[in-house]
């Protein structure tokens, strides 16, 4: 198994074999785009100019510079919290360029392993990419060392990896969750390099208002089918009022056997119908106009009311 | 940021058989943050006309206020109603009046003209925030979401489609054109101008 | 950062507002009142560029005095929020425009019901059952969401104004410290202590 293991790891011979110094550029994304696995931390073509740092800055920071050329997209609401019963994790599935909706029907949890998910926001292929690699390099610890990684370790390694790329233009909001020996654990982690342990985490554009919704229904002692519906409620009320979130939500539940896909509940849905036949989920819809459909703030006197 | 795109909204309008058919999103927002979705965009002007004004929020109130105010003077001083073909000059010289400092919105307007063998012709133009008018035979767009619209409407629409059938065009045409846009949406509501009635409707949009 | 909250519920609309008056990063004053009475069922809350809003907040309560004076009764409710648009969207055009973000709550005395308008600086006016301006609102509106009800009680919509006065104090980061809160119903206007 070590030597298994060794073939695919970052610290061998291997590294430094000739057959690396011929790896053109045309070959690298074999292996489905980790080919480079074999030869340590991924390789590149980084722009070629005397600071390749600031030039990529100027290109892609576009919150500086919203005409900027490389686009990165933004709208996205995800959340994750820790409660008595593991993980919940939920995401929305909306692409938007612009203010066209380039897609609704976006997977933005990524699984990396059965017992670990990263969500994703900001740049989709940064998000896609790492998150994947991260997950093969989880498998190597768990070949080497007899045991599963840990959401701590895992996240630290995703953490210290898009550090090292800081500055380019690298951008992801994620939320590494999962359950190992410590128990329930959720790490946020983004571009910037900062990583944050916590119970309780939103990120994307719609991520206020879910935190509106999610903190006012949070408890560590929720039961299970109350925290899908916490989650469920938050995803909803930020595709409802972001408009750069929405189309359907996405729903895992991590618990001590590893995650679980819960569903895909069509925002719209649960706006007019609710989630349907759910544990936890109350009738009818969840939207404002259909919750309070009837009543009436309007308070005529006793005598015009019968009248 | 873009000001037209500043509360987001889209109007389209489109021409049947004997009737025409208007209809808008009921989204306000500012900027990405949904504020209500009961904001009308379309006005009656006359009986048989109809006016959508998608664009800048307060301007579409102004707007409103003003055109209600130059019809109702039209209608004392002439002691007849508008025709839908003077009132698209109206709205086009009193947004031209503002050459230097536009109303943000693009009027779209429907209605019925009379014809002089006493039936009637339909009618629809949309005009650009200066004033330039444009007379459609067959659609008109406008808003966030018009160059969506202009796609699904070139699917959809045929020639001669009876009220009914004009409903269901109109309606299909805004509500998928608005799930592609971000600052559309939140409901939509419809109205057909036939001879002897107005028709309107809301239509259960998707709500995110 | 301003923030201000209103709700409208059975009979009643409360309206709160922050009282903290900043200048650069310097809190100058966290007692400042910025809801004025405008007539006796007519409550405004505004925030807004410094100078703009009080000037503006004295030039329309002036206005809707006047007209109850010439008038001996006063605006209802939509005609006070119509005119107070109108002025806003002609400002907005105008070589100095007020930047004044309001809530306008009123009691309708004629037709017995509440009725709260949101009005931004541009001029865009909407009549929603509960608002809030500033950072705050993109906190507050999910929560109001869920948990306003157009037939709480006085009691039951203090506690959801808490809620979101809560929520906003959690979240935001230059959250502010106190509120001042005010009811307007059939008995008038009255502030209240959370």
């Amino acid at each position: 198994m070590n030597s298994f293991a060794n073939r695919f790891s970052t610290n061998t011979t291997q590294l430094h074999s000739p057959e690396e110094d011929n790896f053109s550029d045309a070959t690298w994304g074999s292996q489905a785009g980790f080919g480079n696995i074999a030869m340590g931390v991924p390789t590149f073509s980084i722009p070629d100019v005397a600071d390749p740092t600031s030039f990529l800055q100027l290109h892609t920071d576009d919150h500086a510079d919203p005409n900027c050329r490389i686009k990165i997209q933004h709208g996205t609401t995800t959340l994750a919290f820790r409660f008595q019963g593991g993980v919940i994790v939920a995401v929305d599935s909306r692409a938007t360029a612009g203010s066209y909706v380039a897609s609704g029907t976006v997977k933005k949890v990524i699984e990396i392993n059965p017992y670990l998910l990263g969500t994703m926001a900001g740049g989709a292929a940064d998000c896609q990419y790492w998150e994947t690699y991260l997950g093969m390099h989880c498998r190597l610890h768990e070949l080497r060392n007899r045991e599963r990684i840990s959401v701590s370790a895992a996240s630290k390694y995703l953490s210290n990896l898009v550090y090292s790329y800081k500055g380019m233009g690298l951008s992801m909001g994620t939320m590494i969750c999962g359950w190992d020996k410590t128990g329930p654990a959720v790490f946020y982690v983004d571009s910037d390099g900062t990583r944050l342990k916590g119970d309780l985490f939103s990120v994307g554009s719609g991520s206020t208002f879910a935190y509106g919704v999610l903190d006012q229904g949070y408890r560590w002692d929720l039961t299970d089918a109350e925290a899908q519906e916490l989650g469920r409620r938050s995803i909803y009320a930020a595709g409802h009022r972001d408009a750069f979130s929405g189309n359907s939500c996405n729903l895992y539940h991590v618990k001590e056997d590893g995650w679980h896909f819960i569903g895909n509940y069509d925002i719209s849905k649960l706006h007019y119908d609710g989630p349907g036949d759910v544990p936890g989920a109350p009738e009818g819809g969840y939207g404002y106009d259909i919750r309070v459909e009837g009543l009436s703030s309007a308070n005529p006197p006793e005598a015009a009311a019968s009248a | 940021m873009s000001i037209m795109e500043y509360n987001g909204g889209s109007v389209v309008a489109m021409v049947g058989k004997d009737c025409v058919a208007i209809a808008s999103d009921l989204r306000l927002g500012n900027q990405a943050l949904g504020i209500s979705s009961n904001f009308q965009k379309i006005f009656p002007i006359t009986d048989r006309i109809y006016l959508g004004l998608p664009g800048l929020a307060t301007d579409v109130t102004t707007l409103r206020e003003r055109f209600r105010f130059r019809v109702n003077m039209y209608t004392i001083k002439e002691e007849r109603e508008i025709e839908p073909e003077t009132f698209a000059h109206l709205v086009s010289s009193t947004l031209y009046e503002h050459r230097f400092g536009p109303y943000f919105v693009e009027p779209v307007m429907a209605g019925l003209s009379k014809t002089p063998s006493g039936g009637v012709k339909p009618f629809i133009a949309a005009t650009d925030l200066i004033g330039c008018l444009n007379f459609a035979k067959d659609f008109v767009v406008a808003g966030t979401a018009s160059s969506k619209l202009y796609g699904v409407a070139e699917g959809l629409w045929e020639p001669d489609l009876e009220a009914e059938d004009l409903f269901e065009t109109i309606s299909q045409t805004l509500l998928n054109a608005v799930d592609r846009d971000a600052y559309s949406g939140w409901g939509c509501i419809v109205h057909v101008i036939t001879k002897d009635k107005v028709v309107t409707r809301t239509l259960k949009g998707r709500m995110d | 950062m301003e923030t201000s909250f209103a709700i409208t519920g059975k009979g009643y609309v409360i309206v709160a507002a922050d009282t903290t008056s900043a200048r650069s990063i310097v809190k100058m004053k966290i007692d400042e009142d910025k809801i004025k009475t405008l007539s006796p069922h007519l409550l405004m809350a505004y925030s807004g560029e410094p100078g703009d809003t009080v000037q503006f907040a004295e030039y329309v309560e002036r206005n809707i005095r006047l007209y109850q004076i010439r008038n001996l009764y006063p605006l209802r409710p939509s005609a006070a929020a119509s005119w107070i648009r109108r002025a806003l969207a002609e400002s907005l055009r105008s070589r100095k425009p007020y930047s004044v973000n309001l809530l306008l709550g009123g009691y309708d005395t004629a037709s017995h019901d509440p009725h709260l308008y949101w009005i931004d600086y541009l001029g865009t006016m909407t009549e929603v059952p509960f608002a809030a301006h500033g950072y705050g609102s993109y906190f507050a509106l999910s929560l109001l969401d869920r948990y306003h009800n157009p037939e709480a009680t006085i009691e039951e919509g203090l506690a959801t104004l808490k809620r979101c006065i809560d929520e906003v104090a959690k979240r935001l980061v230059v959250s502010p410290g106190k509120y001042k809160v005010k009811i307007v119903d059939q008995d008038g206007i009255r502030e209240v202590e959370l």
